[in-house]
């Protein structure tokens, strides 16, 4: 007698089941069952292959991760997820579900732009979502970048038209509540020719459960358009995040994304960046601190597709505890690319015995006339300048605190928006301040 | 003051300070001078409390408190001031920041309260003035990019801003020209009083010409051989260290 045997994928599948999609158009569900199709003949991703060497998901392989719809999430509770002094169109997702009750949606077809939920655009903007939605997530490999597009609820869809601006960023807030919660938020973000938008993407917890966030982000940036995201995960110390960024960019155009690791249990990000015109800009920052016993792995890829692009890559971590940040970024350079520049730099302080940090950078370049550069430090704080503060009167505390700030600064800086900035400052500061 | 009785101190297992005595009183300027290799830095180093140096033996008592027992910081709070031979640059912290904290560290530690923003330009500007330092550097990070002189300017800057009982600058005059030197020695001697004491590190006699010393010390060896007055260290100048060092030998 045959004995069935169900691999990790088949048991995680089963659970997935249950959601139905079918008032969707049917390009849309056919997006869903090729990337079931895909999955299905994936292994769940475990550390002998290379891709996830440093980051073991047998914590998600071995819990029994179901959609919940979500338990209404009263406004008072928003509250806290909010980012003081942001004027933003917020849009919010409880377990990747949309909450049109604690969102502000901009729906209007003849103005400059579009802020609504993903699956509102599918029915009122179709002709918008399905030239781009799943385009920058068909590779056959990725198995969550597959599962998300197979089973995502929801999410943002900011669409910005030739030569406009949103009058003000968008706010994205992620919240999970309930018990081995898997959310599959998914945000498309179009932006038009010469168009411009800013937006913040959160995800945040409501309590302290098990849970299983796979978010991405699709964004498409058109002719000279200028994108900037940043993104802030702060979910409780149990929540497993998996995302993946996905930019495609054309002639011209600039986009900006900002990876802020603050808390979880395990963190996993994958950006992808795509420069398919001449004249881009890629900017891709991490600002990762960790403590306790968290687990971030970021890793990026910057295709330089066509020639006089550059990219701009700056990823710092300071690790402290028994966290471990694991940076690998590749950038990749094709034969036509010339006249390409491209950084890379990953720095790391290691502030405790126990903390870790891998860090793997690569360049792989077949064009002949670039400007290619990339470099990391694994090290422990500049005792140097630790003395020197010291030496002024400034407590070792607040030395140290002086010398990561300065650390950390050089990314954060990146960030745009004042109330973002202060919002992040506010966050590091509580995760170092509350190790002491 | 500052006491110094016998003070042994060694960096990876050799002894560099065998013994050395030094009283400083306050009003006083004293002069450490000496060859290569005699301690002079070491005794700035273990002064202000650097990690590296293992004192083996002696006592530093300031102001009735050992100061050997003290954070690096603390002895700061108690009016120590170290002037870097070699000032550190900090990527990323801004000269004004990083003296606002110190200013405002160092009067927690004397528990005065922190000071408004109003004062607090107010004094960075009357100090600014004071050693030459342009209004621009403040905006820097923290000695990034400045040049020798205004490193040592910023270092004298600092000096001014957290007002301490003891300066001790080490070799501050190395790597000066005329006019930078003149700008520093300026600084100290505006910021001199009765209260409070300098020990100044050097190498060479024409710092002595803008800074007058009471007292000046010949470091040889890890002790102090020889005390005199300023003539002292004319006399250095014009005949070396080996004359000194000839009548130990005999």
């Amino acid at each position: 007698m045959a004995t069935l045997t169900l691999t990790d994928t088949d048991r995680f599948l089963i659970n997935q089941e249950g959601q139905d999609f079918s008032h969707e158009a049917k390009t849309f569900i056919k997006i869903r069952e090729l990337a079931l199709k895909n999955l299905k003949n994936l292994d769940f991703p475990t550390p002998k292959m290379e891709a996830w060497k440093y980051t073991n998901l047998r914590g998600v392989a071995k819990q029994e991760f179901r959609p919940q719809s979500a338990i209404n999430v009263v406004g008072s509770r928003l509250k806290s997820h909010l980012i003081p002094n942001l004027d933003a169109y917020v849009l919010v997702f409880v377990n990747g579900f949309f909450a049109p009750e604690l969102s502000k949606v901009k729906e209007d077809k003849d103005g400059d732009f579009i802020v609504t939920n993903l699956n509102k655009a599918k029915s009122s903007f179709i002709k918008l979502v399905e030239p781009h939605l799943g385009f920058l997530t068909r590779d056959k490999d990725q198995f969550f970048a597959n599962l998300n597009a197979a089973f995502s609820q929801d999410g943002a869809f900011v669409y910005v038209k030739a030569g406009k601006q949103l009058d003000k960023p968008v706010h994205v807030i992620n919240l999970i509540d309930g018990d081995l919660v898997v959310a599959y938020p998914r945000n498309l973000i179009i932006a038009e020719q010469n168009a411009e938008a800013n937006i913040i993407v959160s995800h945040e917890t409501l309590d302290t459960a098990v849970a299983l966030n796979n978010t991405v982000n699709e964004v498409f940036v058109g002719e000279g358009a200028h994108v900037h995201i940043d993104k802030i995960q702060n979910e409780n110390t149990n929540t497993y995040h998996i995302g993946g960024d996905y930019a495609e960019q054309a002639k011209d155009s600039t986009f900006t994304i900002n990876t802020i690791p603050v808390n979880g249990k395990l963190i996993r990000n994958n950006v992808n960046i795509l420069l398919d015109g001449e004249g881009c800009t890629a900017n891709l920052n991490g600002a990762v601190c960790l403590n306790g016993d968290i687990h971030v792995d970021n890793q990026t890829y910057v295709d330089h597709a066509k020639p006089n692009c550059e990219s701009h890559e700056l990823y710092k971590c300071v690790v402290n505890d028994s966290a471990s940040s694991i940076f690998n970024g590749k950038i990749f350079v094709n034969k036509i690319a010339q006249k390409t520049n491209a950084f890379q730099s990953n720095a790391n302080i290691l502030l405790s015995d126990n903390a870790k940090a891998y860090s793997k950078p690569q360049l792989e370049i077949y064009a002949d006339d670039v400007k290619c550069s990339h470099g990391c430090t694994i090290g422990q704080f500049d005792e140097e300048a630790l003395f020197y503060l010291r030496a002024r009167g400034i407590r070792e505390a607040t030395a140290k605190k002086v010398l990561l700030d300065a650390f950390i600064g050089e990314v954060l800086d990146n960030i745009k928006i004042e109330a973002v900035r202060t919002h992040v400052d506010g966050l590091i500061a509580k995760n170092f301040d509350s190790k002491k | 003051m500052l006491k110094i009785k016998g003070l042994k101190a060694e960096i990876n297992g050799k002894g560099i300070l065998k013994g050395l005595d030094l009283e400083v009183k306050p009003g006083e300027v004293h002069a450490i001078m000496g060859p290569n290799g005699s301690g002079k830095s070491t005794l700035a180093s273990v002064l202000s409390g650097r990690e590296e140096y293992e004192v083996t033996g002696g006592t530093v008592d300031f102001e009735g408190k050992d100061l050997l027992d003290l954070k690096p910081e603390d002895r700061a709070g108690e009016g120590v001031f170290l002037a870097f031979q070699y000032p550190v640059e900090i990527p990323g912290v801004s000269n004004i920041n990083f003296i606002k904290t110190a200013v405002n560290e160092v009067r927690e530690y004397k528990g005065q309260p922190v000071l408004e923003t109003k004062e607090f330009v107010k004094l960075l500007k009357d100090k600014q003035t004071l050693v030459g330092l342009s209004g621009k550097l403040a905006n820097r990070s923290v000695n990034e990019g400045f040049s020798g002189g205004e490193k040592k300017r910023n270092e004298i800057f600092q000096m001014a801003m957290l007002n301490p009982k003891l300066g001790i600058l080490d070799e501050t005059d190395s790597g000066l020209d005329i006019d930078a030197l003149r700008v520093v020695a300026n600084g100290v001697n505006e910021l001199k009083s009765k209260e409070n004491a300098f020990v100044v590190i050097t190498h060479y006699q024409r710092l002595l010409d803008y800074i007058v010393p009471d007292f000046v010390h010949v470091l040889y060896d890890g002790k102090i051989v020889k005390t005199g007055t300023k003539e002292l260290a004319l006399e250095l100048e014009e005949k070396g260290y080996d004359w000194i060092i000839d009548a130990l030998k005999k």
